[in-house]
């Protein structure tokens, strides 16, 4: 299956037309993942967005109550994307990721190559940015039933 | 195609959930693995409606037991 095809099923790009998509599917480049391997790590800077295309990442946060260790939050699979939080405000991750299943295969895309892409092309910039809105969104519902 | 985004949240154990997109919506009573680990499927619900293809939904899941496996004969 071409990237193209894969990028169809992904929400970020729900709304884009055709030529739109190949557009993002030029600018990703795709990782394959051992079990285990982490892809970004909490408060440090990081500067691709990922999209998993196959198999499962955790998602893991320091815990407050005991230092250096290290609490699963969820698990990721197919379709979802991570660093999106990055993208939006520059800050640190906020996560630790780690690829726990094998294939684990993401398309790496770089923030650079991204925001030019949505910057030159505002109805590219204004889907995938509602689009982003919306993923943030899913995971805060899903944060709210999680906590509730 | 269309695409259902699930957030899977297992309640009573101590295990993360997952959110993975499916070509096929979750029912109650199905079971689903979550990497290593099978769960049943106790409550599916839209969390808000539909964009596109694209649906948004929730399903709670419990681990999968003994008595699931007799149930389902």
């Amino acid at each position: 299956m071409g990237i193209e095809n894969i990028l169809q099923n992904i929400e970020l790009f729900n709304g884009l037309l055709e030529g739109e998509l190949n557009q993002f599917a030029a600018i990703c480049q795709e990782r394959a993942l051992s079990e285990g391997e982490v892809i970004a790590v909490q408060d440090e800077t990081g500067s691709e967005l990922f999209i998993i295309t196959k198999g499962l990442v955790e998602i893991l946060v320091n815990d407050k109550q005991e230092p250096y260790h290290n609490r699963v939050v969820a698990n990721l699979g197919t379709g979802q994307i991570i660093g999106e939080m990055g993208l939006v405000d520059q800050g640190l991750r906020s996560t630790t990721i780690r690829s726990i299943a094998q294939p684990t295969v993401v398309q790496v895309i770089h923030y650079s190559d991204f925001l030019t892409l949505c910057e030159k092309y505002t109805h590219i910039g204004y889907i995938i940015m509602r689009n982003l809105a919306a993923d943030i969104s899913f995971k805060l519902r899903r944060t709210n039933i999680v906590s509730g | 195609m269309t695409v259902y985004k699930v957030s899977y949240v297992e309640i009573g154990v101590k295990h993360p959930g997952a959110i993975v997109n499916s070509s096929k919506r979750p029912e109650v009573s199905e079971r689903v693995q979550l990497g290593s680990e099978v769960f049943k499927i106790t409550e599916v619900f839209d969390l808000y409606p539909p964009r596109g293809n694209f649906y948004y939904i929730h399903a709670s899941c419990k681990p999968f037991s003994s008595e699931d496996k007799v149930e389902e004969k």
